[in-house]
């Protein structure tokens, strides 16, 4: 196994950058929908709740496999030509924004209505109160679930060497039929998306225990 | 040439008037018919007991509960609803927002903002709303602390405040905003006994200072000492109302004596 790491390590760097930027893309803009989303969701407009709702159910009641095909097949259909990449990207960031949308829905949810009120007592308008009351509560808020996601995402990408994009699983399948060692390939590419993960919870953990100071108890 | 009418000017302006207004929540009447008016500098104190429709009064004056009937006005601007084409339809919210502009609240819970501190409870408006630098704000909001005398706790979470240094921030937090009328709504009632009397003081000397306020409260002392006007609900209706004195030693209707013997039953064991 650590034999395949030190001989492979350049295409497995290679790989593991890939799965990161196609990953963390597609959270960060996951993020901005999502967040985007759940006001809509929470819209009392009927109609923008209700294709919120049609959207998130779509993109979490389908196969992410699925969704990654339907992407890659339906885009040259409709005239846009992009790098597998890009597909996998869009896809990846439309599946996690309806997650995040329900994660960041029930952040909201949680946050006194008595705040809101206090905040446009005060002037403040619906976008600023969004920004500057709201969300930043609703980030601490749902820190734990939102770093599940993270890793729910970084995992998933591995299903995106379907569409042949080199990213960590597809250079681990490489070097597996290359080097008739697949077991130690295969073991070697899971310490490394268990590596990412653990730095991942383990920053997580420290962003919350930094952000106790105050939080919304009432 | 029109002659100037005197007898308009002498009638002091309202800076909150209420005409007919209702309120229902599903089949509940919450408020019947009701008629306010506050003139600059007043203080008048809502009483009566729990489920009377003060607190959905105060908040519907300040447009956090909508009305359904009759009107409203900020400085004889008409709140929360416009005419269009002869039908009432419910205006912008930031048409809203610059309505009550002059109105300043202070709520039971405080609702503080948990994620700032102090004084960035009180500065969060000054510079999201009137555009003030985070230097100007500082400055400002420090002296609205020093008002309520917080300011040593300036860079204190809420978390770590007392429920009536919280709502003396709260306090301070609206004042910030220059409103030219207060409302309180039961701003004493969460508060530990023993925290209460630095929050009436605070609302004593914005009184004294000549601040226009509402006070919905149980604190009939506060009402017998700082009131102008006391102002007795029940069932959505205003029962009763006058000058303190009168009120609290001559009440008039049955269910206002009631109510006082209650309180005082409580109050002098």
């Amino acid at each position: 196994m650590f034999e395949i790491l030190l001989n492979h390590y350049p295409a497995l760097a290679e790989g593991l950058t890939t799965t990161l930027v196609v990953s963390l893309s597609a959270i960060a803009l996951g993020l901005v929908l999502g967040v985007l989303m759940a006001f809509g969701l929470m819209s009392r407009h009927r109609l923008l709740a209700w294709p919120c709702g049609l959207y998130r159910s779509f993109w979490r009641g389908t196969p992410i496999l699925l969704q990654l095909l339907l992407v890659y097949y339906l885009l040259p259909e409709v005239g846009i030509e992009i790098a597998p990449i890009y597909a996998a990207i869009l896809t990846l960031t439309l599946n996690t924004a309806a997650f995040q949308s329900e994660i960041f829905r029930s952040g909201i949810s949680h946050i006194p209505v008595g705040q809101i009120e206090a905040a446009r007592m005060a002037g403040i308008s619906t976008w600023q109160i969004r920004k500057r009351i709201i969300m930043p509560q609703v980030f601490r808020l749902t820190l734990p679930p939102l770093t599940n996601e993270i890793i729910t995402i970084l995992k998933n990408s591995s299903l995106i060497s379907v569409i042949a994009v080199t990213e960590l699983m597809r250079v681990s399948e490489q070097i597996a039929s290359r080097t008739f060692q697949p077991l130690e390939t295969y073991l070697a590419a899971a310490l490394l998306y268990l590596a990412v993960n653990l730095v991942l919870a383990r920053v997580s953990a420290y962003l919350e225990r930094r952000m106790v100071g105050g939080l919304a108890t009432e | 040439m029109p002659m100037v009418d005197s007898t308009t000017s002498t009638r002091q302006k309202a800076i909150v008037e209420a005409q007919g207004v209702s309120k229902q929540f599903g089949d509940l009447e919450v408020l019947t018919d009701i008629d306010f008016r506050l003139s600059p500098s007043e203080v008048v104190c809502v009483i009566g007991p729990s489920g009377s429709g003060k607190s959905t009064l105060l908040r519907c004056l300040a447009f956090l509960e909508p009305y359904d009937h009759g009107s409203v006005y900020i400085d004889s601007q008409l709140l929360g609803y416009e005419d269009s084409g002869g039908k009432r339809v419910r205006t912008s919210e930031k048409r809203v927002d610059e309505v009550r502009a002059p109105v300043g609240m202070v709520f039971q819970h405080f609702h503080l903002w948990p994620h700032r501190t102090a004084l960035e409870n009180v500065t969060e408006a000054l510079r999201l709303v009137n555009g003030l630098s985070r230097r100007e704000a500082d400055e400002e909001g420090m002296a609205m602390l020093e008002q309520v005398g917080l300011a040593d706790r300036a860079g204190h979470f809420p978390e770590s405040l007392s429920g009536g240094q919280k709502q003396r921030v709260a306090i301070a937090r609206a004042l910030a905003m220059k409103p030219r009328v207060m409302f309180f709504d039961e701003p004493t009632s969460a508060l530990d006994p023993e925290l209460v009397g630095e929050v009436l003081e605070v609302m004593n000397k914005l009184a004294a200072d000549g601040m226009t306020m509402v006070v919905v409260t149980h604190e009939m002392g506060f009402a017998a000492k700082v009131a102008d006007r006391v102002i007795f609900m029940d069932q959505g209706r205003v029962v009763e109302s006058g000058a303190p004195d009168k009120l609290f030693r001559h009440p008039q209707s049955e269910r206002l004596q009631q109510f006082l013997n209650t309180w005082r039953e409580r109050h002098i064991d």
